[in-house]
């Protein structure tokens, strides 16, 4: 049965609440425009960990902000951040098991790309495939749009260039020389334009986003969160490769510390 | 029903000597004119040089009808990729759609095409799509029922690095001689030299072929 | 009543059903003792000299007007057939498959229904002309009959000289029944295709007046006609210019026999035969069986 009734004069939601109907797929539009099962996913990324993309003087690296609701969970489990070619990789914040399909259609377009036409698929062309695949879920009825935001970091071999991409639920994408996702991303991108990225090597950009992603979570300060992150820079030979655990370790510290050390000053000042 | 490889009744044959060379910063690709049907010669003046992108040609040996579908099939495919890409195509991405066709169909084509242009990336490269649908990238190549009669004088005289004006020299040459001996392929020689500054064409009349000891 | 009279009782009439002269013909084909013993007769060559020139501002193209089947011959058919207002082709076409054993009437409509295929060609372009309100290019009739006769792998047997004059000037190209192409100034096709390309190369010339290509493309038909056994009868001519089409039926009819057979004379008996002519050697006469059935009328 639907969850709507018929008031007498229009459609409204059990609760009573009118014009609810228009939310009901992503098939239809509401009268001003807009279709809401689109910004429904959005909230799902809002609830979801941060994500930070950086492009950096030496190459473009994602941070991802993965929660752990429980401390039996294994720490390498659930990952958000993934390859999906030698020279690309992709990360995603919101409804994780969402994830799964877009990883896989990433990887496929890729491998096909290069079965087809022998060279690596360049990074626009990535972006705008899974753009396409995003916005697909949005069109059809019977099917919902990702409840995910995806960073696309990867490599033109022809440019020489390293890019980063981000794709909303609607499947709109551009690319940035920073982006942030998921919950306090607006507090998350007044701290990366205080950055100088073109000064910004990756190994320090990795440092600084575990910084801003200790300093924006103040809410959930006592929840434990692992720090994942992946780069392509000049060291990793224009690479996709996934950030060493210990160079993890060593910025998830320095960001803790630093965060500490300015919680302790902004405590002073309060005294 | 014919069998694989070889032409159909009353086919028309570009009995054909091809030739593909890399130098320093480009490629030289090189023909004969000769298009035949059975011992009648059909088109004395052909043009086996055929372009599918700005600056990609391949030279066609085999069948007329199939190398010319395949050209033409893989034009329109190579003019779509590069309007995704927003730049030139890499010659490797060519040679890969010939490949395709060459190696799906292969039971029923009777192509063997040799594909040539210049990319920044990787500068002027040769491709050699053969009878059975590989793709062998190489330095020259040759090819067509003249290309054995100049094999030993190619590896003799390849040399690394030529100049633009060495390696127009050595296709012509080598062709001059592919034609000499082969019966079906002659007429005259079309060449055209493929680089970052576009592709510039040379015609050579069949009176005016470069022998070696003249 | 019904009487029915009929000479040869061994082969019975037979209304209906299935027919097998053919099989009795090919059993005395195959028992026969002349040359041909063992063989099928096997599908002729139709012979055709078809020819085109470029000329300073047009394409002249030519034909011949003989059709060979195994028996029937059309000694003024057209083999210049309309594609576009401002496209013309001519048509050689073969019998597709010399394997295949076939009577002479298909014999003779198989290069007519292959070389008709280009009527298929001149619909498309004609919905795409009212599509893009464009005149028609002549290699896009050109690209449509390489990719029909490539599809068909060699089967659909048309040997096609494709002029026209378009936008971008005067075309002429050939196109072979598997589907390859030439682009050349001057072209010829068919059986007769070697005589008439003698004629072009040695009197073609760059720049062309239209009445120099005319005289040209006629000069070298009557050499297919002349030489080739295949070809005969008259030369047709089409003069596609900028703006208009001059189709010259019968531009030259060098094998008209009309005043030879007038000059010669004949005696005023000619063409009747008294009776008695012919000797009566022997005279033998068959009696007919008579068949009678009797119709009883009966009160319903």
């Amino acid at each position: 049965m639907l969850p709507v009734e018929w008031s007498g004069e229009e459609w409204t939601g059990l609760d009573g609440a009118p014009g609810i109907v228009y939310d009901l797929g992503c098939n239809i539009y509401s009268p001003d425009g807009r279709v809401f099962q689109i910004e429904y996913a959005a909230k799902a990324v809002e609830n979801s960990g941060a994500l930070i993309g950086l492009k950096c003087k030496d190459g473009v690296i994602i941070g991802a902000e993965k929660l752990m609701p429980s401390r039996l969970l294994m720490e390498s489990s659930g990952r958000r951040v993934h390859p999906v070619g030698m020279h690309a990789g992709i990360a995603f914040t919101g409804y994780a098991a969402d994830g799964r399909p877009v990883v896989n259609a990433a990887r496929q377009e890729v491998e096909n790309y290069h079965d087809y036409y022998g060279v690596d698929m360049p990074p626009h062309t990535l972006a705008e495939r899974l753009g396409h695949y995003f916005h697909a879920y949005t069109t059809y009825g019977g099917y919902r749009p990702f409840g995910l935001t995806t960073m696309v970091t990867s490599f033109d071999e022809v440019t020489q260039e390293p890019f980063l991409h981000m794709i909303d639920p609607s499947g709109t994408q551009f690319r940035f020389h920073g982006a942030a996702a998921g919950k306090s991303k607006q507090a998350a991108k007044t701290e990366i334009e205080k950055l100088n990225l073109k000064a910004l090597t990756c190994a320090e950009a990795l440092k600084r986003i575990s910084l801003i992603i200790h300093t924006i979570r103040e809410e959930e300060k006592d929840k434990p969160f692992v720090l994942e992150a992946g780069w392509i820079t000049a060291d990793t030979d224009w690479k996709f490769q996934l950030v060493p655990k210990n160079l993890r370790d060593e910025a998830f510290e320095w960001g803790k510390a630093e965060f500490d050390k300015m919680d302790d000053d902004d405590d002073d000042d309060e005294d | 029903m014919s069998p694989p490889g070889t032409l159909k009744k009353g086919e028309v044959d570009l009995g054909t000597s091809i030739m593909a060379v890399s130098f320093g910063s480009g490629v030289i690709v090189g023909a004969d004119s000769r298009t035949s049907t059975g011992s009648y010669i059909a088109n004395r003046v052909s043009d086996k040089l055929t372009p599918v992108h700005d600056y990609v040609y391949c030279c066609r040996s085999g069948s007329a009808a199939d190398t010319q579908a395949i050209s033409d099939i893989v034009r329109t495919q190579l003019g779509n990729h590069a309007v995704e890409l927003g730049r030139a195509p890499a010659v490797k991405t060519a040679a890969k759609l010939f490949q395709r066709y060459c190696y799906e169909y292969k039971d029923r084509l009777m192509a063997g095409i040799i594909c040539a242009g210049f990319d920044p990336v990787e500068g002027g490269t040769v491709y050699s799509i053969p009878l059975g649908g590989a793709m062998i990238k190489q330095p020259f190549a040759i090819g067509g029922s003249g290309s054995t009669y100049i094999y030993a004088y190619c590896d003799a005289n390849y040399r690394e690095n030529m100049t633009r004006d060495e390696a127009h020299t050595f296709v012509k040459k080598a062709l001059a001689h592919a034609m000499a001996r082969d019966g079906s392929s002659g007429g005259v020689i079309r060449t055209a030299i493929i680089d970052e500054n576009g592709v510039e064409r040379f015609f050579t009349p069949g009176n005016e072929l470069p022998f070696t000891l003249q | 009543m019904v009487e029915e009279n009929r000479a040869d009782k061994s082969f019975p009439h037979v209304d209906g059903g299935f027919n097998f002269e053919n099989f009795k013909r090919n059993v005395s084909f195959m028992n026969s003792d002349s040359g041909i013993k063992g063989t099928m007769p096997k599908a002729w060559k139709t012979g055709t000299t078809i020819v085109g020139v470029v000329f300073d501002g047009g394409v002249a193209l030519a034909a011949d007007t003989r059709a060979t089947g195994n028996v029937i011959v059309d000694k003024n058919c057209e083999k210049i057939h309309y594609i576009a207002p401002n496209i013309y082709c001519c048509g050689a076409g073969t019998a597709a498959d010399t394997e295949m054993t076939v009577s002479s009437i298909s014999i003779l409509q198989e290069p007519l229904r292959d070389t008709h295929d280009t009527g298929q060609i001149s619909s498309q372009l004609e919905l795409l002309r009212l599509n893009t309100a464009k005149s028609s290019r002549v290699v896009t009739a050109m690209t449509m009959l390489k990719r029909h006769l490539f599809n068909y792998q060699g089967h659909v047997s048309a040997a096609l000289v494709l002029g026209g004059v378009d936008a971008t000037g005067p075309h002429l190209y050939t196109v072979y029944p598997h589907g390859s192409t030439d682009k050349l100034p001057y072209v010829t096709m068919g059986s007769g295709s070697l005589a008439a390309m003698s004629v072009f190369e040695t009197s073609y010339k760059d720049n062309l007046t239209e009445q120099e290509a005319i005289d040209l493309v006629a000069e070298a038909i009557k050499a297919g006609i002349f030489n080739d056994l295949g070809s005969g009868s008259n030369v047709d001519v089409c003069i596609i210019t900028k703006d208009k089409v001059d189709m010259k039926r019968n531009f030259i009819t060098p094998n008209d026999q009309g005043p030879l057979r007038a000059s010669i004379s004949k005696p005023a008996t000619f063409g009747y035969f008294p009776p008695g002519t012919t000797k009566v050697v022997s005279t033998d006469i068959e009696t007919f069986a008579t068949v009678t059935t009797d119709v009883e009328m009966l009160e319903a």
